[in-house]
């Protein structure tokens, strides 16, 4: 195809995986082109990224292939990683990676909607250090300072009569405790989560969870899977109300008419960014507690000012749970986690002794406090709603131009593209997919991947990320598809 | 007795009076030498002062935890301590008093509060880069999962990074379920492994255990040489596990997890020969052998890195966290490539797990325990102090027993030797008045009546000093 001046300046930049013969490969597996358009072909790649005034020191530990070799030997077989070549990460500033050479990426990802204040934030890192230096762990045995403000500064951000806090290491971790606060609370064993959602990976949070992929053949009892309010792909398209009938069915016919809980994302992220269709939330919770069940509200992704509308997911279906779970954005990237319900609910906990050795820590609860100032001065939930939106925009007119994009939605900045190869049969266009994810990272542009077929972009990344790294992205995306 | 524990401190530490005298008035009056003795007990030197501490008291501190903290949430003592600073094997409170730690955040400051060497890893690595997950490369993990695996037997190498010890385990189990393709586990009563759905049940004392279902776990008899009905006769004990399997399974089993000392359950100790044997009847059942080296791992037991290895078996999974970060959150759980090739049947992912910092801090760990010969100092010391303690056995009725390895201790305060009575409220009075004297022990056992001594591995012998002569003080005045 012809080159433009600037793709041929381009890809003089670029690693030689850009050189079209390379695509032939790609060409051959994807059957129908991605425009829509003829004119899509002339695109221009996309301008340098961004401006930031930061150079990575220079790196001087093993190789991404060294890297790679070691972990064949001794981490799992079973350990995943992205990209044929995969990025050997050094360094990380604010929304941007940095690779063994030095080279700057937009991470869109943000380690799995995981660092929200951007990576290494300054406020962040000196609450880490400070805290490290003075008390790494005590245990909750001996008093702190560090967790009783922590506790006090999270309760605040939550509604109602929300706030007690139990801490743990992980969203793992806080999902399994709600799980069982639960059923101690109620007396119950059933609990009901939705297909498609993504809860956790020990015995309890794994029942919960309702995508083969991430279920282990091993005994998983009590959990109940109802029909996924999914806009796109779901029977009911937005009907949330049809939808939410499944829960009183399961409620009638799979239970003894009580159950323990009820449990959902608000928008799920390991599933492929799917918003719950509008109006199932609110009937769904009422059910669950006619049932004399516990609503529990897994904002491990979605929390923390991501949505950008709100503070948390639940907040835009107009609910107040009676658990939340947190962690990933809690910290920016810490392992810390929690769970946090009313006083009355917690009791439940004290029936027996309940103890985590690591949960509540010093240094993790000076980073979650540091971290709740920061999105505060930051304004940063503001942020992620200004330059969601710009950003959903955005990906909307590319879905104007690409038949490849069959669904684009979200939240603030909790976004997902879903690709199809056919608009009417949605088929997942998952090799289409891994190879945009491919070609974007070349370009500079780190995303994820999920939904049950794979063939989801996930978006989320710090939520420091600006209008210009928006278009960066996006117009990246836009002359990766143009050249499929 | 009184007189040469007062000769001999006096012969050890400078004269100085200590300000909490004035708090046992009783004991002054009624023994002038150990009210001396008490006057002369002074905490090792140390050349460390902490910075004067302007943040909440612990007055504050307790209402807030009251008010946005769980209900259930414990903590030690009447007048629990307000700890603001650590340093080595010292704790200092908000007034800036320094006290032994001889509990280690429960066996997990393995090299001592603030290490500058760890703090110097994850200060490092935390400037550069905290998170990504392992969706990307970085040289971290890798560095520390090929150390770690150098450090176990056998065919053990392969890592799979977590961020506790009850994930690890839960993660443990699930792997030998699916390896065996089977449900049953055996624990073994009086054992901890964790607070999640499937460790839960593997957990193995009534107070620790919530009424929710937990399936597919046997508990078997423990083979605990102080209360257990066969002492010291491990052969024994393991007929139950063959019990077990022959009469409550199919035959097959999935694993067999056990602590090499159990923590939890008060530093009791596996009767002699006993995991060899219940090692074996597992394997012909077709399972797995979990070691649950949580708080026995990490060179803390002396004799060895490992405390399967003072049992002379090799496992075919081994569970770590606690002492492995020095406190940071970090797990992990090692096995052979065979084994861990089940988790490639689905995809199994860990978010925090095997972050950059954390390994970084796992791999800083593992030097300092090289470098400052940290487990040849446990054995040294930890033997150290288990004599001094066994001489206070022999002194006080009151201690019904004196175990464990290394710096992995337990003292049982029983009230009656002969039907082992347990101690309860002695335990919790002696506790804070050692807490009073300066020194920080933990409580254990099923019946709350065990210390457990598990301190920093940089604990020295003028430290052990200290503790035993303040429990010893402590018991002279009961």
């Amino acid at each position: 195809m012809p080159l433009s001046a600037a793709a041929r300046l381009l890809l003089r930049r670029s690693p030689p995986s850009l050189l079209p013969r390379r695509h032939s490969f790609f060409r051959r597996s994807i059957s129908q082109p991605a425009a829509k358009t003829k004119d899509a072909a002339a695109v221009a790649p996309p301008s340098e990224l961004p401006p930031f005034d930061y150079v990575p020191p220079p790196y001087t530990g093993p190789s991404g292939d060294e890297i790679l070799a070691k972990r064949r030997e001794y981490l799992s077989p079973s350990i995943m990683h992205l990209y044929k070549k995969p990025v050997n990460v050094v360094n990380g500033k604010m929304q941007y990676l940095f690779d063994d050479k030095g080279r700057r990426y937009l991470d869109a990802f943000g380690g799995i909607a995981t660092v929200c204040c951007g990576h290494c934030h300054p406020d962040v890192v000196a609450a880490i250090v400070e805290q490290t230096k003075k008390l790494q762990h005590s245990t909750v045995l001996y008093l702190n300072h560090s967790i009783a403000d922590f506790a006090e500064a999270l309760a605040s951000k939550l509604p109602g009569n929300l706030k007690v806090a139990f801490f743990t290491n992980s969203g793992t971790e806080a999902n399994e405790l709600a799980i069982l606060i639960a059923k101690m609370y109620t007396g119950c064993q059933d609990v009901i989560s939705l297909r498609n959602a993504y809860h956790g990976n020990a015995s309890g949070t794994m029942g919960s969870t309702a995508q083969s992929i991430w279920k282990f053949s091993v005994v998983q009892s009590g959990v109940h899977h109802a029909i996924n309010p999914d806009p796109y792909r779901g029977i009911f398209g937005s009907d949330g109300e049809k939808y939410s009938r499944d829960v009183q069915d399961i409620i009638n016919f799979g239970t003894s008419g009580n159950v323990a809980a009820f449990v959902a994302e608000a928008i799920q992220g390991v599933g492929g960014i799917v918003e719950m269709a509008p109006g199932y939330l609110p009937l769904a919770y009422e059910m669950v507690r006619k049932a004399g069940g516990l609503c529990i509200a897994d904002e491990v992704q979605a929390g923390f000012a991501r949505t950008g509308s709100h503070f948390w997911g639940f907040e835009t279906h107009g609910v107040v749970p009676d658990i939340v779970t947190v962690a990933k954005g809690i910290g920016n990237g810490i392992p810390l986690g929690a769970v946090v319900t009313t006083p009355e609910i917690a009791k439940a906990l004290t029936k027996r002794n309940y103890f985590n050795t690591f949960g509540g820590n010093p240094v993790c609860t000076a980073a979650g406090l540091a971290v709740l100032r920061v999105i505060e001065k930051e304004k940063l939930q503001e942020n992620a709603h200004k330059v969601g939106s710009h950003l959903k925009q955005r990906l909307n007119s590319l879905k104007d131009k690409y038949e490849l994009i069959g669904d684009v939605r979200g939240k603030g900045l909790m976004l997902g593209v879903e690709f199809v190869t056919d608009r009417e049969l949605k088929t997942p266009a998952k090799d289409e997919t891994l190879h945009l994810l491919e070609q974007l990272k070349d370009l500079g542009v780190l995303v994820g991947k999920g939904g049950y077929y794979g063939n989801v972009f996930r978006i989320t990344p710090a939520l420091c990320f600006t209008k210009e790294d928006a278009d960066f992205l996006v117009d990246a995306m836009d002359y990766t598809l143009s050249r499929i | 007795m009184a007189m040469f524990l007062a000769r001999s401190l006096l012969q050890r530490r400078s004269p100085q009076l200590i300000r909490w005298k004035s708090s046992f008035p009783q004991a002054a009056l009624k023994n002038d030498v150990s009210a001396r003795a008490a006057a002369e007990l002074e905490l090792p030197p140390f050349d460390y002062s902490p910075a004067p501490y302007s943040g909440p008291s612990g007055d504050e501190i307790l209402a807030k935890r009251r008010e946005f903290l769980n209900p259930s949430l414990l903590h030690l003592y009447k007048n629990p301590v307000n700890v603001v600073e650590g340093k080595k094997q010292y704790l200092f409170d908000e007034k800036g008093r320094r006290y032994l730690d001889a509990f280690g955040g429960i066996a997990t400051v393995c090299c001592g509060h603030c290490h500058p060497d760890v703090v110097d890893a994850i200060i490092n690595q935390t400037k550069r880069l905290q998170h990504s997950t392992v969706l990307y490369l970085n040289h971290a993990i890798a560095d520390f999962a090929q150390a770690l695996a150098s450090k176990l037997p056998g065919n053990l190498k392969v890592v799979f990074f977590t961020n506790s010890g009850t994930e690890a385990n839960e993660l443990a189990i699930m792997i030998a379920r699916l390896y065996a393709g089977c449900h049953d586990i055996i624990s073994l009563r009086n054992a901890y492994h964790g607070n999640a759905a499937g460790t839960m049940g593997a957990t193995a004392q009534s107070i620790w255990k919530f009424n929710v279902v937990q399936s597919g776990v046997h508990h078997v008899v423990n083979p605990d040489p102080y209360r257990g009905i066969f002492g010291s006769d491990g052969e024994k004990y393991a007929r139950d596990v063959q019990d077990v399997i022959n009469f409550g399974t199919s035959g097959n089993v999935a694993a067999f997890i056990s602590e090499a000392i159990q923590g939890v359950g008060g530093i009791v100790e596996l009767a002699p020969g006993y995991l060899p044997a219940a090692y074996s009847m597992v394997k012909k059942a077709g399972g797995l052998c979990i070691a649950d080296e949580v708080q026995a791992g990490f060179g803390r037991t002396g004799s060895h890195f490992w405390g399967f290895e003072s049992h002379g078996v090799v496992p075919d999974i081994v569970t770590m966290a606690k002492g492995i970060g020095n406190g940071i959150p970090l797990g992990a759980v090692v096995t052979t490539p065979e084994i861990a090739e089940v988790l490639t049947r689905r995809c199994y992912f860990n978010t925090f797990g095997g972050n950059p910092v954390c390994t970084a801090a796992g791999l800083a760990v593992l030097k300092v325990i090289e470098k400052e010969k940290l487990q040849e100092n446990a054995l040294l010391v930890g033997s150290y102090l288990k004599e001094r303690l066994t001489a206070l056995k022999d002194k006080y009725e009151l201690i019904g027993d004196v175990r464990g390895r290394g710096l992995m201790l337990g003292v049982e305060l029983v009230t009656d030797r002969e039907l082992k009575t347990p101690a309860k409220a002695e335990t919790l009075h002696v506790m804070d008045q050692m807490k009073e004297l300066g020194v920080l022990i933990g409580k254990g056992g099923y019946y709350g009546n065990v210390f457990r001594i598990t301190p920093p591995l940089c604990f020295t012998k003028e430290d052990a000093d200290f503790l035993a002569d303040a429990m010893d003080l402590t018991l002279s005045r009961m």
